[in-house]
């Protein structure tokens, strides 16, 4: 009887410690999903609704309407996908080069610029794209988002090809293969893992850059990130749809890193626990 | 004989002087990232070093001034209260995270059921958009429709002004720091407690040693060097934090929450007081730098220490 | 097919040289063992013959045509790594296909060639898997075939059989020897294995810290020991030695027991201090003999292996070498602590010196 019993009582105890460790983000996230999904009488009440009685379906679509939301959307897109396309371009076969010629100093220079805050790159840059007169269109963003995307996937590419065993590219060097083909058929099949690691990281945090938007970006170039800051601060919108703003732009990003928390996590903790 | 001998050797070293070699070599890999890396990271380094010493305003005619700018800094009230600011800030947003990122990460290491799916969501605020969450937090911390107010109440506490009363912005910003990068510390941790070996702790159990006993003097010296990475990196992040408080406070009310990384916008993109801005940029990037050294130091010697045995 | 020359080759990293003058001659078609121990520099001599490690010094040459500076690509060697190094990411077919791809070889030729291959190692039921599909043997089986497909001037092996259980080793060994005799391939093959080396090779090479012991035919090598190392180092259980000096017409030890000559005594040797070497299987029962105290006996079932004290010999531990090891093929009854008198074979028997540890 008491054994049973104490087998309940252990699980109990698990399913509390389990509970406690996620509510504060269940609950920030469950809130946030209820602000934006009711009226502003709903929002404004005291004591505040969990869940209301009516939904407020609405909020996602004024959003939507008035707001070119889906030219930002569009803008986000834009640039997250070229800058992170373009790091791993340079990125992986640069963590390549620098992994087989053992250049691990040079990855100083990425911890440093992991180090440097966004801001004191903007200056200089800002006023580079002055004088190149690019303020305006989406490339001096695609641009600075490379100070995010290329450190990143350099630093888990070298990672990543230091583990993968120098004998297969020997092997396929003594096969006749030339470096371009080593790299092409053998070190980066291999690689696959370690690319879609630095794909996914690469991909979030360009999405949730916000700094680099305030000062580069133009009405028709903001990012989701920039255009969810505005509303706040130029038009004064009910919490509703600010709620469901934020939401949208921010739901990409949490459903990718619930999808690929293993990727996610293998790649921050191996750049943490090597970074240091 | 040994005339013959060293031509000998002269020759061999001669016809290794001509090797090619035999080997690829790699640097057509790495010259485009090199191109962009020296672009957009090390250009802006040395140009930002430039323009800290022009006084140079955004429509105006630059002019060379030398260290004049760092002399400004050391006189500028609002610098010096804004580097206060940011180390509170900073020490707070290290210990708060560091203590329940490590209570976090011991009881995920223990057999959870939906472990992974545990794990994703406990891993959410700190991959979140932080605009997006910080809009959230904003309205969360109102102090008449807030809900914190409302739960506090239902304690008996408040109501409280949060990030509208100077006395509580900071604590309140640093909530909001915590709660987001509390993940990554768990995450750093739990993948030293992963290396742990099992032996010692079997050999303490056998010894009869409590659980808070094996943690102290088992666990806690053996993640030591987790502990401190998650301390640089902490402190690095914390250092450069911007978003959240730029989007709920923008440093205020007043300057009450003011960091360096705030002032510095202020002073680069509000004033377009490009030259100063600069060197507060130069100066911040330094203090980055120190105290990264300091910490990485400190990091060598606890590891020193922990493989010395005691 | 091809004939491989090693001229002189040095190999230093940094200060440290690792390879110190080594000359070797590969006929074509011939199967070259390189034995010795652990960190002699087997693996780099093998590598420098590939074109994986730049060569410091000396030549090598494939074929008369001098290769230091040709990149491995275009040496037409193969070469099977220990870990087998096969390409996790591709079948078994295209594993052993992706040279002749590389080269753009006719679709019809590479199916052939890989059928071919398949064929001999017996691995056509396999060619659809991946690497991780399969088992220690039949990798191994498939880093040979790589190897086979090529067609190559020459074959390295780097120690191919470590990873195996020891009967796999054994049937992969006559399964290399086959193939060799099948395609006369010529075949420089690294092991630390003295038994894969005697009996795989046609010519094997004995090294040790960077320099050639000896070179020679097994036989040869076990019969003619150039000197102490190679005498210890072929043969298993190993040689026996056993100080003391040349007088008369025998031998010494240093407990004054007599060892027969055989009338083999160098000239102008007497009172020459020398070391005695004879194999496990060469001592027999003798009255006359060296007086023993057995100390452990391990019968084999096809053989018996015993450890000998001679008399006079402390027990202890640096005494341990003065022990003796005698191999006899029929069983014994003897037992822990019997004395027994044994004397070697003095026609097989061999003296060296002791400061240079050459054969007399
Ligand atoms: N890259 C290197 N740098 C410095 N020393 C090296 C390097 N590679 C090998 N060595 C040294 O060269 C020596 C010979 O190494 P090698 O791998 O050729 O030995 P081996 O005979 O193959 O031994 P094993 O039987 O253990 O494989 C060793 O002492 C090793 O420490
Ligand atoms: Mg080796």
């Amino acid at each position: 009887m008491s054994r049973p019993l104490r087998k309940l009582l252990d699980k109990a105890g698990m399913a509390v410690c389990v509970l406690l460790l996620v509510s504060p983000a269940l609950l920030f996230f469950l809130w946030m999903l209820s602000l934006s999904l009711k009226f502003e009488i709903d929002n404004g009440a005291y004591p505040p609704i969990l869940i209301p009685d009516r939904f407020a379906w609405k909020n996602y679509t004024t959003i939507f309407e008035g707001n070119s939301f889906l030219l930002y959307f569009w803008n986000s897109l834009i640039v997250t996908g070229a800058a992170t396309l373009f790091a791993l371009l340079v990125g992986v076969p640069a963590g390549y080069g620098i992994a087989r010629m053992r250049a691990h100093k040079s990855a100083v220079v990425i911890m440093i610029a992991r180090m440097t805050p966004g801001l004191s790159f903007l200056i200089p840059l800002f006023l580079l794209f002055q004088w190149l007169g690019l303020l305006g269109t989406l490339w001096p963003q695609i641009i600075i988002h490379l100070v995010v995307t290329v450190p990143i996937v350099i630093w888990i590419m070298i990672g990543y090809f230091e583990t993968t065993p120098m004998e297969l590219e020997e092997a396929a060097m003594v096969d006749g293969a030339t470096r371009w083909q080593i790299f092409a058929k053998v070190a980066l099949p291999i690689a696959k893992p370690g690319i879609v690691v630095a794909f996914i990281l690469s991909v979030i945090f360009s999405w949730n850059n916000f700094v680099f938007g305030i000062v580069l970006a133009s009405r028709e170039t903001r990012t989701l990130p920039v255009a969810v800051y505005n509303m706040l601060s130029f038009e004064q919108v009910s919490w509703g749809p600010l709620a469901a703003a934020a939401l949208v732009v921010t739901l990409p990003v949490l459903i990718l890193t619930v999808a690929a928390q293993r990727q996610i996590v293998a790649g921050l903790t191996a750049g943490a626990v090597k970074g240091g | 004989m040994s005339i013959l001998a060293s031509s000998d050797r002269v020759a061999g070293a001669a016809s290794v002087g001509r090797t090619k070699r035999l080997r690829p070599s790699y640097w057509p890999f790495v010259v485009p990232a090199l191109v962009v890396v020296v672009g957009v990271i090390v250009f802006p380094w040395v140009f930002t070093l430039w323009m800290s010493a022009m006084e140079w305003r955004v429509g105006e005619e630059q002019r060379f001034v030398g260290l004049q700018n760092y002399v400004r800094l050391a006189t500028d009230l609002r610098f010096l209260e804004a580097l206060g600011h940011t180390l509170v800030y900073t020490a707070l947003s290290v210990v708060a995270p560091l203590v329940l990122g490590t209570a976090a990460a011991l009881a995920f290491n223990t057999k959870l059921p939906a472990r992974g799916l545990l794990r994703g969501i406990f891993v959410m605020p700190m991959m979140a958009t932080p605009v997006a969450i910080a809009l959230v937090w904003t309205m969360m911390f109102h102090p008449q429709l807030g809900v914190l107010n409302y739960l506090l109440s239902q304690i008996g506490i408040g109501p409280l002004q949060w990030v509208y009363h100077p006395s509580t912005v900071i604590l309140s910003l640093v909530l909001v720091e915590t709660w987001q990068w509390t993940p990554l510390v768990m995450l750093i941790v739990l993948g030293g407690l992963a290396s742990l070996p099992t032996e010692p702790y079997e050999s303490a159990q056998i010894d009869g040693a409590t659980a808070w006993q094996r943690f102290r003097y088992l666990t806690l010296p053996m993640i030591k060097p987790f502990l401190m990475v998650a301390v640089i990196i902490r402190s690095i992040d914390a250092l450069k934090s911007f978003d959240i408080l730029y989007t709920i406070t923008q440093g205020g009310p007043g300057t009450a929450s003011e960091t360096i990384n705030l002032y510095l916008y202020s002073v680069a993109f509000t004033y377009y007081d490009i030259g100063y801005g600069s060197a507060i940029a130069v100066v911040f990037f330094v203090l980055i730098i120190l105290l990264s050294l300091v910490l990485l130091h400190l990091r060598q010697r606890s590891a020193w220490n922990s493989g010395d045995g005691k | 097919m091809a004939s491989v020359s090693i001229r002189n080759v040095r190999k230093s990293y940094g200060p440290v040289e690792i390879i110190k003058g080594v000359s070797i001659d590969i006929q074509d078609g011939e199967f070259v063992i390189l034995v010795g121990p652990s960190g002699c520099g087997k693996s780099t001599l093998l590598r420098m013959i590939a074109g994986l490690e730049e060569i410091s010094g000396g030549t090598v040459a494939i074929d008369d045509r001098v290769v230091n500076d040709v990149p491995p690509k275009d040496r037409d060697i193969a070469m099977v790594f220990q870990n087998y190094a096969l390409y996790p990411h591709m079948t078994i077919a295209d594993n052993m296909s992706f040279a002749l791809r590389l080269k753009n070889t006719a679709k019809s030729e590479i199916a052939a060639k890989v059928e071919r291959a398949a064929g001999i190692l017996g691995l056509g039921p396999l060619l659809g898997r991946f690497p991780r599909q399969l088992s220690g043997g039949q990798r191994q089986r498939v880093a040979m075939g790589r190897a086979i497909v090529r067609d190559p001037k020459v074959f390295l092996f780097d120690e191919p059989l470590s990873n195996l259980d020891a009967k796999l080793r054994v049937q992969m060994r006559t399964e290399i020897k086959e193939m060799h005799q099948r395609l006369k391939t010529t075949t420089v093959y690294v092991t630390h294995d003295q038994i894969e080396a005697m009996t795989m090779a046609d010519k094997i090479v004995v090294m040790h810290d960077g320099i050639i012991e000896q070179i020679g035919a097994p036989l040869d090598l076990y019969d003619n020991p150039a000197n102490m190392f190679v005498a210890g180092f072929i043969g298993s259980p190993a040689m026996n030695f056993i100080p003391g000096s040349i007088g008369g017409d025998g031998f010494t030890t240093e407990d004054g027991s007599r060892l027969p000559l055989g009338g083999r005594v160098p000239a102008a040797s007497d009172g020459r201090p020398a070391v005695y070497g004879v194999r496990p299987e060469h001592f027999r029962l003798a009255d006359e003999g060296l007086a023993a105290e057995v100390v452990v006996v391990e019968p084999t079932g096809s053989e018996t292996q015993m450890v000998l004290r001679p008399l006079g010999v402390k027990a202890g531990r640096e005494d341990r070498k003065r022990e003796l090891t005698w191999v006899l093929r029929e069983r014994t009854g003897a037992r822990p602590g019997e004395v027994v008198r044994i004397a070697p074979d003095p026609a097989l028997a061999h003296l060296f010196n002791p400061d240079t540890g050459l054969r007399l």
